[in-house]
């Protein structure tokens, strides 16, 4: 069974398509990558996926729930990470956790224990009464993965997770992303930095709101015949 | 429950950690406490004067120096010619003229008709029919000081006279929209009828119009945390993006609502007992009702201007939209209440639009229940409109609040 399956998704705004009719599906554990310049359409579809929009025409079903009908249910088993930081500035790194994780529904008892499980594991605790606008970009974006990923969700939308940090947190970040699909949590991660696609499983490029390539790194490449993503991309855009 | 405790905790810890919103919360009420209620004031205290007199007699010129003495006028000296004071009214130079016919004391003594001339500059309306309120006063005391001097009977049944005039004036004011009044105080001999005119105004017996200003205040305050307060919040996420964090998560809209409402709908409680606080030892005017019934009605009229608020902020864009959508309302309502300005006087579509305006409800309620203390049944109309209007408006944000956009 299929994680995400995207069929015909759609979404117009005005004249403009945004996203046209794109199919994939991912499957579960899997690291997908969406690539494309800005203005692609990557993060009209992930926020098509994760309910914070209505598509124009088509469906797409998430965790096996269809979006236009139980997107309830979708949000249970989803963690999303927006494009741009969006956990509370004016909060604790504790208090914005312990408040998801509220929401969420993880019991009192056990979502201190998890929050600081958490923040161990990002070698964070020592900040854990640290107000998140204090604390560095790098840093704010592990935390807000961190956040994501608290419910235990079997799917992850990040957008751009890793843009504006140094390649040091990236690297880091790639490796939370690793140990939580070792857990088994599908990743649909947005992009534009294309050694980055090197570590998705498989990769889709898109332009002008369409999926115009899609299959592994390997795959890739062989088809365009270079030795980079760097250089399937560059290729297919002078194309 | 649990998640929205944690959203109210949530709330306060944000509000507690803005200094700026903080300070908005302390000093916004202490400022316009403490100094709304000594500047709006409906009092004239300085009233620019001048005389033309034709008769130049001891009796002018007493009545003259009574008005130099009175501390309320400010003498600008003697004219000679009515267009010299003409001039000068147009240039806002004076505000009120009095002029003295030919013969004035003489026509006194001899027991004849005479006139003494009010002209007042009524482009503020109240303060000309004020200041020929207070002219007439003045002009009248020193008529009943001359009878008694003079020691005839129909000198003082002639003062009774001016008084009754007096009267009749304050009741045309409201009407009057000519750039000037002109009263002429007639002052006859002869006239037996003596009609002795006292004032008593209810529930605010002093005239005092802290009473009023004080209880209008109170009311904006609460207006301005239930309304401005959140229109801003809600905005505010989405502004920074944060709302997007939690509209992915599975939290239900009410849940959402009612989280942000009472942490707000609790500090304007506070805020209004702080009010009612300030109100009475800073001001001395006690709550005459029963306070429980107060904080009830306020209750409901905070959740009318929390749903507006939240209403306002899931419709607009940014806080600047949501500023100047709750600027536009807060303006509409404040006029049109009653706050500062007697609704009597409105034409009828004002008052129309004013059953759709929650705060002239409220300003009713208010006034009945601190200056008259009224009971449940006086204030039971208001009460069921406003929540009446709660309901509805609640409703509306809730539905107008979407999780995702189209």
């Amino acid at each position: 069974m299929y994680s995400i399956e995207a069929n015909q998704l759609t979404k117009q705004f005005g004249e403009f398509t945004a996203v046209d009719h794109i199919c994939f599906q991912v499957r579960e554990g899997e690291i997908f990558g969406f690539l494309g310049a800005n203005g692609a359409g990557k993060t009209t579809a992930i926020k098509m996926m994760s309910g914070l929009l209505l598509p124009t025409s088509g469906t797409a079903t998430i965790a096996g729930y269809d979006i236009l009908t139980q997107s309830k249910l979708i949000k249970k088993s989803i963690g999303y990470m927006s494009q741009k930081f969006s956990l509370y500035g004016d909060l604790t790194v504790f208090e914005n956790m312990q408040l998801f994780g509220t929401i969420y529904g993880i019991p009192r008892r056990e979502l201190k224990d998890r929050i600081m499980a958490s923040l161990r594991e990002l070698d964070m605790d020592k900040q854990a009464n640290t107000l998140v606008d204090s604390i560095p970009l790098g840093w704010k974006q592990k935390l807000a993965f961190a956040t994501a990923i608290l419910h235990r969700p079997k799917i992850v939308f990040l957008d751009e997770p890793t843009s504006g940090v140094d390649p040091i947190v990236r690297r880091e970040f790639w490796k939370l992303i690793y140990q939580a699909a070792s857990k088994g949590v599908t990743i649909l991660v947005t992009t534009h930095y294309m050694d980055e696609a090197e570590y998705c499983n498989r990769i889709s490029i898109m332009a002008e709101g369409q999926i115009k390539l899609i299959g592994t790194p390997e795959e890739l490449k062989q088809q365009m015949g270079v030795d980079t993503i760097n250089d399937v991309f560059v290729k297919f855009v002078k194309r | 429950m649990r998640i929205i405790l944690m959203l109210i905790k949530k709330e306060f810890l944000q509000v507690f950690r803005n200094p700026l919103l903080l300070s908005i919360l302390v000093v916004a009420p202490l400022v316009e406490f403490m100094i709304f209620p000594f500047c709006a004031d409906y009092e004239i205290k300085v009233l620019d004067i001048a005389f033309i007199d034709n008769d130049r007699s001891q009796v002018s010129r007493d009545i003259i120096n009574k008005f130099n003495a009175s501390g309320i006028f400010v003498p600008h000296g003697l004219l000679e010619s009515k267009e010299k004071a003409d001039a000068m009214m147009k240039h806002d130079r004076i505000d009120i003229l009095i002029e003295f016919p030919h013969n004035f004391e003489q026509d006194l003594y001899n027991r004849q008709n005479t006139r003494i001339a009010i002209t007042a500059n009524a482009i503020n309306s109240v303060k000309a029919g004020i200041g020929t309120g207070y002219a007439q006063e003045i002009i009248g005391g020193y008529m009943q000081d001359f009878a008694i001097a003079n020691g005839s009977g129909s000198m003082q049944a002639m003062a009774a006279q001016l008084q009754a005039q007096q009267a009749a004036a304050q009741q045309q004011r409201k009407g009057s929209k000519t750039t000037s009044i002109q009263s002429d105080s007639p002052i006859m001999a002869e006239q037996a009828a003596s009609i002795d005119i006292s004032n008593v105004y209810w529930y605010n017996e002093q005239m005092n119009y802290k009473n009023l200003i004080v209880p209008g205040i109170l009311v904006i305050l609460v207006t301005l945390i239930g309304c401005y307060v959140t229109a801003l919040n809600l905005v505010r996420e989405k502004e920074i993006g944060t709302i997007e964090q939690v509209n992915v998560t599975p939290i239900k809209r009410w849940q959402f609502l009612l989280g942000k409402m009472i942490p707000f709908w609790l500090l304007g409680m506070v805020e209004f007992i702080a009010g009612l606080l300030i109100m009475k030892f800073v001001f001395g005017i006690s709550v005459q009702g029963s306070i429980p019934l107060l904080l009830g009605i306020t209750a409901i009229y905070l959740l009318v201007m929390l749903g507006l608020g939240f209403f306002i902020s899931s419709v607009s864009e940014n806080q600047l939209q949501s500023m100047f959508i709750v600027l536009f309302l807060f303006i509409v309502f404040v006029l049109l209440s009653g706050v500062f300005t007697p609704t009597e006087g409105m034409p009828e579509w004002a008052h129309k639009i004013n059953y759709l305006n929650p705060m002239s409800f409220y300003i009713e309620v208010i006034k009945k229940i601190i200056l008259k203390g009224s009971e449940f049944v006086s204030v039971q109309k208001e009460t069921i409109v406003l929540s009446i209007m709660a309901v509805l408006i609640n409703t509306g944000a809730i539905l107008s609040y979407r999780e995702a956009s189209k």
